[in-house]
C-alpha cells in the first residue's frame, strides 16, 4: 500500500558534525557528569556490565564503548503488533504511523460541549473511533478513567482499549512495576500466553526519563519490567527547556539523547536486543508567564532534533506529531498541530500524527480527534513526496490533450484518481454551497462525524472467556497494585 | 533642661558625628550591594553581600527589607514592564533567598521576627515526581515577599504536617500532576483538619490533576497557575487576619 509509506526524503535539521558532536557530548556526559540511578535493580546492571557505580550515592558513571555496545544491541527495526494482523505497525524508518495522544485527565463532552472529568467510557470511545479510523494505528489511552479505582487506572485504560479496537495499544502512564505486571497479565491472556506474546507483542509501554539526568525508580522498573517479556518500551525523554532542560534547543536535544542512551544501556544490558523506540515530547517555556507549551517553536525544533538522533542511531521514533497547548478545537490548535506534526514528519519522524488532545496532552476532544487524524491524513499524502515517473508525468496524455484540450475525462485521470487525496471533514466548496448546508465549521462537521462513527461502528468483540480471564486480572491488580 | 546638658549632647553628637557618617556610609554601601545581587541576579553577591551585613553588626531585618527586598521589588518593576522575564524572577528570588539564609541565625539570635507576608510550606505530594510548576510557585511567592519552606517532591503527607507545626505555617500548598496521586491531597487535607494547625490557615492546591471541582470537594483553595497562587494566598490571608 502506497498510504504510510515516506517517500520524502528527511530534512537535515541537524548536519552530519551536529549530529557527531550531540552524540559525542552525550557519552561524556554519561562518564563523566554521570546519571542519577533511582533504580537498585538498574544500578545492579550497571555495575555488573562494568560502569563506576556508587550504591550509596546512586550514581552511576556508564563509559562509552558499554553505551555504544546498547546502541548495537537494540533492534533498528521491529513490529508494534496488533490483535487483528492486519493492523500492525512497521517501524523501519520509512512508514509513518498514526497514534492517539494520552493520557488526559479531562474530556470535552461530545453532546453538552463542556469540560468534565474523563471516564473509562471516554477511553472506550476514542478507541472505538481509532478502530474505525482506517489510517490511525496505534492505541494509547486519550484519557484516564477518573470513575475507576484510580491506582489501576492503567489495567482499566486497557480494559476498555480491548473492548474497542484491535489496534496496538501504547501504555502511557504506568509508572510503576507492579502496574508493569498486572498489564503484561492482560495482554497475555489476550494473545494467548506469554510465549506468544514475546512474538508479537500488542503491547508498549512509556517510560518517562527524568531530566536533567535521572533515571527514575518506578519507570526504570517497570521499563525492565515490559523487556523482560520482549514488549517495546517507549523511552521518553521531556525536556522542559529552561527548566528541566537547557533554553537552547540544541541543549535540550543533548541532555534528552543522554537520558535516552542511558535507559537503552540498562535495558540492553540485561535484555540485549529488547526494543526500546526513542521518544521526545519537550515543552518550551513562555518566559513572560512561565508557562510550558508542547507545540512552541523552541519544543518543536527539539522534537525535531531528537527525531534526527534516533534516525542517526537508527533506531525508530516516537515524538511530535499533532500536538499543542489550544484550550478548544479553535485555529491555534489547528496552527499548532499543523506545524509540528508537519515539521515531525519533514525530519523523519516515524510516529506523525498523536491525534485527540488539547491543552499540552490533557484534555481530549472528540472533534479534534477527527481534525487531527484530517490533518494526519494530509501529511501522509504530502510525506509521498512528487512521483516523478514516466507515468506521473503523463507526457502521453499531454501530448493526447494538446495546447487546447483538457484532463477531465483522460484515461490518465480516470486511472489517477485513486491517488489524489480525499477529505474527510476539511469543505472546499464555494460559499453558496457551505451556507446552504448549513455554514458549518469544521468542528461542527467533525462533531457530526463523531456521533456518527460512535453510532455505526462495530468492533470485534473480545472471546469471552478471554474477557472473564481479563475481569479476573483487573481485580487482582486492584488488590496487588500498591495503593 | 540645663545648659549643661545641651552642651553635653552638642558635644557628644558632634564627637560621633563622623563615626554615624562613616557607619551610615558603610551600611548603605552593603544595603546597595544586597540590593545589587538580587538585581543582577548574582547569587554569590548576594550571600557575600549579607556576610558583610553581619560584620559591620547590621540589622539583619534592616538589611533584608532596605537591601534584599527593595531589590526586588524592583526586579519586580521590571517583569511588570516587560523588561525581565520568569527566569529572571526564579534567580533573583533565589538570591535573596540564599542571602537570607545567612541572616538567619542572626535573627534567631536576636529573637527577632522576619516582616514577612505570611509562612508557606510547600510541595509536591507522595508518588509524584513532577516539580517545575511547584518550583515557579515557590519562587514566586518567595519573590513576593513570603517566607517560603520548600519540601521538594514525593513529599508525604507527615512531612507536610511536620514541617508546617515546625514553622507554623500560615499556608500549606500541594501540587500533583497526575490522577494516581491527586487523593494524596485529600489525605493532606483531612490530616490538615486534625493536626491543630492555625484555624485560618490556608490550604492551596494546583497542578495539572486538579481542578476547581476537585479542590472544593477537598476544601482546599485552587489556582491555576503561578501568578494565581500568590494573589489568592494574599488576598486570603489579607480576609482571614
Ligand atoms: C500549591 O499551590 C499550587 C498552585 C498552583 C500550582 C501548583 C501548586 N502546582 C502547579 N501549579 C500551577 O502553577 C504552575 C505554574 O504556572 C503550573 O504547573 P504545571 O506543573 O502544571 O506546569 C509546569 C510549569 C509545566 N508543566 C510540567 O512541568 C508538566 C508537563 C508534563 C508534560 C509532564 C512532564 C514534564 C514530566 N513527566 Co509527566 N508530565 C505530564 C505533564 C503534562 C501537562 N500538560 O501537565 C503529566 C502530568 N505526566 C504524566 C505521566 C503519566 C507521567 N509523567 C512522568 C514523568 C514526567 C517527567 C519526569 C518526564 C517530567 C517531569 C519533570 C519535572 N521535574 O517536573 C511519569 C511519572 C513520574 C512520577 N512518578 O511522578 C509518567 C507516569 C510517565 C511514564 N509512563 O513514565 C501524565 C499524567 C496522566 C494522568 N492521567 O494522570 C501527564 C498529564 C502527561 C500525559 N498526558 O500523559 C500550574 O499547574
Amino acid at each position: 500500500m502506497m498510504v504510510g509509506v515516506r517517500k520524502l526524503k528527511p530534512m537535515e535539521v541537524l548536519d552530519k558534525d551536529a549530529l557527531t558532536n550531540i552524540h559525542l557530548n552525550s557519552l561524556e556526559l554519561l562518564e563523566k557528569m554521570g546519571v542519577k540511578v533511582f533504580s537498585k535493580e538498574a544500578l545492579t546492571i550497571l555495575d555488573e556490565s562494568g560502569a563506576k557505580v556508587d550504591h550509596k550515592k546512586q550514581m552511576a558513571w556508564i563509559p562509552p564503548h558499554l553505551v555504544e555496545e546498547a546502541l548495537k544491541k537494540a533492534p533498528k527495526t521491529f513490529k508494534l503488533c496488533a490483535r487483528n494482523p492486519k493492523n500492525d505497525v512497521e517501524l523501519d524508518g520509512n512508514h509513518i504511523s498514526c497514534s492517539t495522544d494520552g493520557t488526559g485527565l479531562t474530556t470535552i463532552d461530545l453532546e453538552t460541549g463542556e469540560r468534565r472529568p474523563s471516564t473509562k467510557d471516554d477511553v472506550a470511545k476514542s478507541a472505538l473511533i481509532v478502530d474505525a479510523l482506517k489510517l490511525a494505528d496505534l492505541y494509547y489511552p486519550t484519557v484516564t478513567p477518573l470513575d475507576y479505582p484510580k491506582h489501576a487506572h492503567v489495567l482499566h485504560e486497557y480494559d476498555a482499549a480491548l473492548d474497542n479496537t484491535q489496534k496496538h495499544f501504547v501504555s502511557g502512564a504506568t509508572y510503576l512495576p507492579e502496574e508493569a505486571v498486572y498489564l503484561i497479565k492482560m495482554a497475555a491472556a489476550v494473545a494467548g500466553g506469554l510465549k506468544k506474546l514475546r512474538e508479537r507483542p500488542i503491547i508498549s509501554a512509556v517510560a518517562c526519563m527524568m531530566a536533567p539526568l535521572i533515571l527514575p525508580l518506578g519507570e526504570t522498573d517497570a521499563a525492565l519490567e515490559f523487556s523482560k517479556q520482549g514488549i517495546p518500551v517507549v523511552a521518553m525523554t521531556m525536556p522542559l527547556t529552561g527548566a528541566t532542560g537547557p533554553i537552547t534547543p540544541a541543549g535540550s536535544v543533548l541532555i534528552g539523547n543522554a537520558q535516552i542512551l542511558g535507559i537503552n544501556t540498562v535495558i540492553q544490558m540485561k535484555y540485549p536486543g529488547a526494543p526500546v523506540i526513542y521518544s521526545s515530547y519537550p515543552m518550551s517555556m513562555e518566559v513572560r508567564t512561565g508557562a510550558f507549551a508542547v507545540s512552541f517553536p523552541e519544543a518543536t525544533m527539539v522534537i525535531t532534533g531528537h527525531i534526527q538522533m534516533a534516525r542517526h542511531y537508527g533506531l525508530p521514533n516516537y515524538g511530535g506529531g499533532t500536538i499543542g497547548s489550544a484550550k478548544i478545537p479553535d485555529e491555534q490548535a489547528a496552527y499548532e498541530k499543523a506545524l509540528c506534526g508537519l515539521m515531525s514528519m519533514l525530519a523523519g519522524g516515524d510516529v506523525c500524527g498523536t491525534i485527540g488532545l488539547l491543552e499540552n496532552y490533557t484534555v481530549l476532544s472528540y472533534e479534534q480527534l477527527l481534525i487531527d487524524y484530517e490533518m494526519y491524513d494530509m501529511m501522509l499524502r504530502l510525506a509521498q513526496g512528487i512521483d516523478v515517473s514516466e507515468e506521473a508525468l503523463a507526457l502521453d496524455t499531454i501530448y493526447k490533450v494538446g495546447p487546447e484540450g483538457h484532463f477531465l475525462a483522460e484515461k490518465h485521470t480516470l486511472k489517477h484518481t485513486k491517488d489524489v487525496w480525499m477529505p474527510m471533514l476539511t469543505d472546499p466548496a464555494p460559499y453558496g454551497t457551505w451556507k446552504d448546508k448549513g455554514a458549518k465549521s469544521v468542528v461542527d462537521v467533525a462533531k457530526e462525524k463523531a456521533k456518527e462513527i460512535l453510532a455505526t461502528h462495530k468492533p470485534t468483540p473480545l472471546d469471552r472467556d478471554v474477557k472473564k480471564r481479563l475481569a479476573e486480572i483487573i481485580k487482582e491488580g486492584e488488590k496487588g497494585i500498591p495503593h | 533642661m540645663s545648659c549643661v546638658g545641651v552642651e553635653i549632647l552638642l558635644i557628644d553628637s558632634l564627637l560621633c558625628y563622623p563615626i554615624k557618617v562613616v557607619i551610615m556610609q558603610e551600611e548603605q554601601t552593603v544595603l546597595s550591594k544586597l540590593g545589587e545581587a538580587v538585581k543582577s541576579f548574582d547569587e554569590e553577591a548576594a550571600v557575600e553581600a549579607a556576610k558583610e551585613a553581619l560584620k559591620i553588626e547590621m540589622d539583619p531585618l534592616e538589611a533584608i527589607e532596605k537591601g534584599l527586598t527593595k531589590g526586588m521589588r524592583e526586579v519586580g518593576d521590571l517583569y511588570e514592564r516587560g523588561e525581565v522575564f520568569i527566569p529572571h524572577l526564579v534567580a533573583a528570588a533565589e538570591a535573596m533567598s540564599s542571602a537570607i539564609e545567612v541572616f538567619e541565625p542572626e535573627i534567631l539570635a536576636r529573637k527577632a521576627k522576619r516582616k514577612v507576608l505570611g509562612k508557606v510550606v510547600i510541595g509536591t505530594v507522595a508518588g509524584d515526581i513532577h516539580d517545575i510548576g511547584k518550583n515557579l510557585v515557590s519562587c514566586l511567592l518567595t519573590a513576593a515577599g513570603f517566607e517560603v519552606h520548600d519540601v521538594g517532591k514525593d513529599v508525604s503527607t507527615e512531612k507536610f504536617i511536620e514541617k508546617a507545626k515546625e514553622v507554623e505555617a500560615d499556608v500549606i500548598g500541594a501540587s500533583t500532576l497526575m490522577t494516581v496521586t491527586a487523593p494524596e491531597q485529600k489525605e493532606l487535607a483531612d490530616a490538615i483538619a486534625k493536626s491543630g494547625l492555625k484555624a485560618k490557615l490556608v490550604y492551596i492546591v494546583g497542578g495539572a490533576a486538579v481542578t476547581p471541582q476537585w479542590a472544593e470537594e477537598i476544601k482546599a483553595v485552587y489556582a491555576p497557575d503561578a501568578n494565581s497562587a500568590v494573589k489568592a494566598i494574599k488576598g486570603l490571608l489579607e480576609t482571614r487576619k
